[in-house]
């Protein structure tokens, strides 16, 4: 997640990194991540305090004045919980495509590159 | 469904009009993907059932022999050519095998024996440091600065992804490729040999004693 301050929006996050912010804490899946005084009463969030709580780090590039969140450490693996990511992606066609719209099907992800 | 971990949509594109495939095709210029599920190394996959709960996390996931396996490497050929051909010919191989594991799958769901539970899962996922974490911050800190007009800094961040994930060959891949492929050309150079840019390159880390298999997740099956 690119950020140009170290406070964001709760969507933004979410929508980034996969984990929720709720009043009960950083969720995804059947995890909540308590993080007292991350999520503000007017949606945003505190990123130092959610980072902090899930293990990401945080790398600075000061010239050009960007942060950039790394993914989460929590429990050591690069899954935290088996319920799957739903990022948006795009078509070829610059539609935009959620894994969740598939719910229902079996489906495989294929990683490819043309590289 | 397949997602191309592609940082320039034009430069996949062909190769995704030729597939003319009749499932979902993606792109994925930022690689969230890696990030999301663990992509280190092109062809791997995840497997997901009907209610959006991982059952195979990330691995390698070819599923026919490559013909290049079976080639006679003719005498004569470009030397970074023929030290690629070569790594490329000892690349473990799993196809069959995972081949018909996809399909024990699709026949028996749950109960297929390929099936994993959400706790072996996450557990077979791969090992997650502080440097990974960190290097997945610095590729997508050097993606954005590319993406807008930073190229050179760019590299910098690149760098430091290569440093602190050295087994990631997607993050060196597409950082290679950017720096080889000559200006104006419609497919990215595969060779990725060695530049003035980056201090490693494709030829001379496959071409060595870990060869490819170092980079690669093999399918426990």
């Amino acid at each position: 997640m690119i950020l140009t301050e170290l406070r964001t929006t709760a969507d933004a996050f979410h929508s980034s990194t996969g984990w929720e912010p709720k009043p009960e804490g950083l969720c995804r899946g059947e995890i909540c991540v308590p993080a007292p005084g991350a999520l503000a009463p007017d949606g945003s969030l505190d990123v130092t305090i959610a980072a902090e709580r899930l293990g990401m780090p945080i790398v600075h590039d000061v010239e050009h004045g960007l942060w950039a969140l790394g993914s989460a450490t929590l429990g050591g693996r690069a899954l935290s919980t088996a319920v799957a990511a739903d990022p948006e992606l795009k078509t070829f066609d610059n539609e935009p495509f959620r894994l969740s719209s598939l719910r229902g099907k079996k489906v495989i992800l294929l990683a490819w590159s043309s590289y | 469904m397949t997602v191309a971990l592609d940082i320039d949509i034009d430069l996949a594109r062909p190769w995704n009009t030729l597939a003319a495939a009749t499932h979902p095709t993606l792109i994925d210029t930022t690689h969230i993907t890696n990030a999301a599920f663990g992509f280190t190394n092109i062809p791997m996959a995840v497997w997901i059932d009907e209610n959006g709960v991982l059952v195979r996390p990330a691995e390698a996931a070819s599923i026919e022999r490559s013909p290049l396996r079976d080639m006679e490497i003719p005498e004569g050929l470009p030397e970074q050519l023929s030290k690629v051909m070569h790594a490329v010919k000892a690349i473990p191989d799993d196809a069959e095998a995972y081949r018909a594991a996809i399909l024990d799958w699709v026949r028996n769901g749950a109960e297929s024996r390929f099936a994993m539970t959400p706790d072996e899962v996450i557990e077979r996922s791969r090992p997650h440091s502080d440097d990974e974490a960190r290097a997945r911050a610095c590729f997508e800190l050097g993606e954005h600065l590319r993406r807008t007009g930073h190229a050179d800094s760019a590299v910098a961040w690149w760098k430091e992804a290569h440093r602190l994930d050295p087994q990631n060959l997607v993050y060196k891949r597409q950082a290679w490729t950017l720096v080889t492929t000559p200006a104006g050309a419609t497919e990215y150079d595969l060779m990725q040999g060695p530049n003035d840019v980056y201090d490693s390159n494709l030829v001379d880390e496959v071409s060595g004693e870990g060869g490819f298999a170092q980079f690669i997740v093999r399918p426990t099956l």
